[in-house]
């Protein structure tokens, strides 16, 4: 009996594993093959200025390509073309590229397979002195505003790309030529993916193969004030008749991030329409160390979304899009009212934002909890009903002896 | 001869009573008076006040704590670990204490002083930023707080003989529950009025506020000294003996408990490591997953607490009324259970969720510490409690720490989760034991009135006649289990009923 018991357990056990594995293989397995190229076709006499480049990452899917480009000519910017070709390809007359902020010098050809494209220019860093310590930008005067960096001004050491078969990163860093930035930069480290997965540093935001992230930080920084705090402003920059929007959702889960229950999402979609064409994804957190504990943790807020009459000063940009164009922008600023810690504290702040194409990915239980909860559960009801059924049939077995003939 | 101290103690009244001791006493000063025993009474509530006041001052200021020490989570939770180290051991020790070396009053004292003491090093180890002087506090005043509620329970016994003791035992737990009630909702603005004056937030904040809170701890111990002065005056004015506690501590008992017990014990760990944990950590959860304010945090946090002080007689009614301890367990971890997936799972309103703890922490209370007395026999009762009480603190000391690393690490949900595994276990050494009571016929899951008819007629005869007393050394002899588990379990958030029931004897028979 209690060897068919244990068998019973052990399978039921296995069957249930299985199933919660079972639930979890059928994720997200599409992948793309992602490539990268520096200035694509640059050739000699052109150069282009010290620090600047042109970064084409291109992901290859079955049928269609993702191009990324990252360019920090003038104001850093990151545009995303979605073609429905595996030929499509970048072509750009670097003469006018270099020279002027002329239209159409960068192209996506051909031009017909594109299927949308939107940009995110990073244009300027604010810097305020929070007297009050509500650290919203919103409720301070102007007045303790001080002159924004223009990131258009910035100087740029050379770009830094690691990362291995599977992970794509760049960095690139850089500053303006003031006393502010002598022991400081303001860094960008730009990941592109192949498939679904998760960076390990928080806050393991949960990327898939039509995404790429944007990690930014501001260290070393000589703050202006006592109690400055920063402020980020990005444009971002797509065809006209599509509009955005920030949506910001609840998720209970927080494994990934621990304390932060809320995601963010600047997404775009057509007027009339409330399908989700591309989006700029993030967590309302920020930290204020590199190699953060749960202390480190700041929220972050954004600002409204306003809608802007010029496109950003980003050549990649310019260069990309014709006229017809619909900007927004947007500020994210970092700590909480009555928050202790000034940027002066540990003079850095690090945010990260997911940019990627279609539905934004959502968050989903680990494996872990998956299998805790199910044995947890699972264990007790198992052990009930078999131990409910042997105790019953060893009460009927007794009873029916009890009422045997006597002779 | 269970009850036979009680009755005793009736009888001595009644003796009292007749000689007129103090005939020229006002009615406030004559011990023998019920004037005087509510005097003394007030005087007993407010003995503990303190140290329930300040138990829970980390989980109130736990923002504060945390940033004002430059503390980590896992650290704050130190705080609470170091509190449950001293009492892995003092839970056999303090009654020993008590009985044989110091004496219920001065013990009282030096208990009271213990935790003033503790509370003021705790304070001054705000003040003087040093976090390992806090946790040292933590430890002293450890030392003191269970202890403390030992005293309080044989003053009770001692004073309270009869009928009025059950309702004494649910005075001194309301009160116990207002102190931690008041002090969630009241030491952050205290906090806030200091940070107001100071003009700052800083340790040196948070050390004026437990200073402060320490108050309440000289308040307590002031209480000590008052009743010590009138026990000994009571003492002197009815020639009557110092209180006892009674009880007896063998720990080669342990190896001839039962398995029911061990899984009794599986349970009490297993459900209280997702209870006061969680409490201890709540308020920070509910700002951040719920945007609860601080106000409203501190609130939903102290709901437990409010919700036990008067479910806990009523529900020990009925579990006494109807029986069947197992399955009203198994009840309370399931609605625990639900009540910790609400809140990991959903964004559902907490106040359900942290209402059905409470409702559920306080008939699990009445259901699950009657049952030792089931299942070990009357002279090992003290051993099977205290052991039960020092691996739970083991147990709390050990997954406060747990709790407040996952919570660093992997964030509120996964807490959530292993809280849900703790309930998990405690669910399944339930139905075990659930299924064993059924195989072996055990008496855990009677009904009440199965309880009455298996009681022998001789025993239910004996038990009505106290039988004469055999030692001259009377005080020596243990309490009644009757009284001995009533210590327990008002100590623990339950309270007996009024009726002498069924379930009461049962121990006695065995």
């Amino acid at each position: 009996m209690s060897t068919f018991t244990a068998n019973l357990i052990f399978s039921v056990l296995f069957l249930v594993f299985g199933a919660a594995l079972g639930l979890l293989g059928n994720g997200d397995k599409f992948r793309r093959k992602v490539s990268v190229e520096l200035n694509p076709g640059l050739t000699h006499p052109w150069v282009l200025p010290p620090g600047v480049n042109l970064v084409h990452v291109q992901g290859l899917g079955l049928n269609d390509t993702l191009h990324f480009l990252l360019c920090n000519h003038g104001a850093p910017a990151l545009l995303m073309v979605h073609t429905n070709s595996t030929q499509s390809s970048v072509q750009v007359d670097w003469p006018s590229f270099i020279k002027s902020s002329s239209p159409r010098s960068l192209k996506v050809e051909p031009q017909s397979s594109v299927l949308y494209s939107s940009a995110l220019v990073f244009t300027r860093v604010w810097e305020y002195d929070d007297v009050n310590n509500t650290a919203d930008p919103q409720q301070t005067a102007e007045s303790s505003f001080y002159p924004p960096y223009e990131l258009q001004n910035f100087i740029w050491s050379d770009l830094n790309k690691t990362g291995d078969q599977s992970n794509h990163t760049l960095q690139l860093c850089g500053g303006e030529n003031t006393e502010s930035f002598v022991n400081g930069s303001l860094c960008l480290q730009f990941s592109a993916f192949e498939s679904v997965g998760r960076d390990q540093p928080w806050p393991s935001l949960h990327h898939n193969a039509n995404s790429s992230q944007l990690h930014v930080w501001l260290k070393g920084v000589t703050p202006r004030g006592n109690h400055s705090r920063f402020a980020l402003e990005f444009q971002s920059v797509g065809d006209s008749g599509f509009e955005g929007r920030v949506d910001v959702y609840s998720s209970i889960d927080d494994e990934y991030t621990p304390s932060i229950f809320k995601v963010s999402q600047w997404v775009s979609s057509p007027v009339n329409s409330t399908g989700v064409w591309g989006y700029n994804q993030w967590k309302p957190v920020a930290y204020r160390k590199a190699d953060p504990v749960f202390e480190d943790a700041t929220p972050c807020k954004h600002s409204q979304l306003v809608s802007m009459t010029h496109i950003p000063q980003s050549r990649l940009v310019q260069a990309y899009f014709t006229n017809d164009t619909q900007t927004y922008g947007l500020n994210i600023s970092f700590g909480i009212e009555k928050d202790p810690a000034f940027y002066s504290d540990t003079k850095y702040i690090s945010w990260t934002v997911l940019v990627g194409l279609g539905d934004p990915p959502a968050d989903s239980f680990s494996t872990l909890i998956i299998i805790i909860i199910t044995v947890g559960l699972g264990t007790p009801l198992v052990i009930i009903i078999v131990g409910g059924v042997f105790v019953w049939l060893r009460k009927k077995r007794s009873q029916s002896s009890g009422y045997e003939p006597i002779n | 001869m269970a009850d036979r101290r009680e009755y005793e103690g009736l009888l001595d009244d009644e003796e009292d009573d007749d000689e007129g001791v103090s005939p020229h006493l006002s009615p406030l000063c004559d011990p023998t008076h019920l004037l005087h025993r509510i005097l003394v009474l007030v005087f007993m509530c407010f003995l503990g006040f303190g140290s329930y006041f300040c138990y829970d001052n980390p989980a109130a200021l736990q923002t504060q704590v945390i940033q004002d020490m430059g503390l980590n989570t896992a650290s704050f939770m130190q705080l609470y670990a170091w509190y449950s180290w001293p009492n892995v051991v003092l839970c056999f020790l303090g009654g020993f204490l008590l009985d044989r070396v110091f004496g219920i009053r001065l013990g009282t004292i030096i208990f009271s002083l213990f935790v003033l003491l503790g509370q003021i090093i705790f304070a001054a180890g705000a003040l003087a930023n040093h976090f390992w002087l806090m946790n040292l506090g933590r430890f002293v005043f450890g030392i003191g707080g269970e202890s403390l509620a030992v005293a309080q329970n044989t003053y009770a016994v001692n004073w309270f003989k009869g009928k009025e003791l059950n309702l004494v035992f649910g005075l001194q737990l309301s009160m116990a529950r207002v102190g931690s009630t008041v002090n969630m909702n009241v030491i952050g603005w205290v906090y806030g009025r200091i940070e107001a004056m100071l003009g700052s937030t800083g340790h040196t904040t948070l050390g004026i506020t437990l200073m402060i809170a320490a108050s309440t701890c000289l308040f307590s111990l002031i209480c000590a000294l008052i009743l010590g002065f009138l026990d000994r005056r009571a003492e002197k004015i009815l020639k009557k003996e110092q209180g006892k506690t009674g009880e007896v501590i063998k720990l080669t008992d342990v190896k001839d408990f039962p398995v029911s017990l061990w899984l009794i014990f599986i349970v009490c760990v297993a459900y209280y490591v997702a209870i006061f944990p969680f409490i201890g950590l709540g308020q920070v959860f509910f700002i951040e997953k719920f945007a609860f304010t601080t106000v409203q945090a501190r609130a939903i946090n102290s709901i437990v607490y409010i919700i036990s002080a008067p479910a806990s007689p009523l529900l020990g009614f009925v579990v006494d009324r109807i029986g069947r301890n197992v399955l009203w367990v198994m009840l309370a971890v399931i609605t625990t259970l639900l009540s910790h997936m609400m809140l990991a799972f959903t964004f559902w309103n907490p106040w359900i969720a942290m209402c059905l703890l409470g409702l559920s922490y306080s008939l699990l209370a009445c259901a699950l510490w009657p049952m030792v007395a089931f299942v070990v026999p009357e002279h090992q009762l003290g051993t099977a409690y205290g052991f039960m009480q020092s691996i739970q603190n083991l147990g709390l000391a050990l997954m406060s720490m747990a709790a407040g690393s996952i919570l660093d690490l992997k964030g509120y949900l996964f807490l959530e989760v292993f809280f849900i595994a703790c309930l998990c276990l405690a669910l399944l050494a339930v139905v075990l034991l659930y299924l064993y009571n059924s195989y072996k016929e055990g008496e855990l899951n009677l009904s009440a009135s199965e309880r009455t008819s298996r009681m022998k007629p001789e025993d239910a005869q004996r038990l009505r006649v106290p039988q004469p007393s055999v030692e001259d050394h009377d005080h020596l002899k243990p309490l009644s289990p009757f009284g001995l588990r009533i210590r327990y379990l008002s100590r623990l958030g339950v309270q007996m009923p009024d009726h002498r029931s069924s379930l009461a004897y049962r121990s006695v028979l065995r």
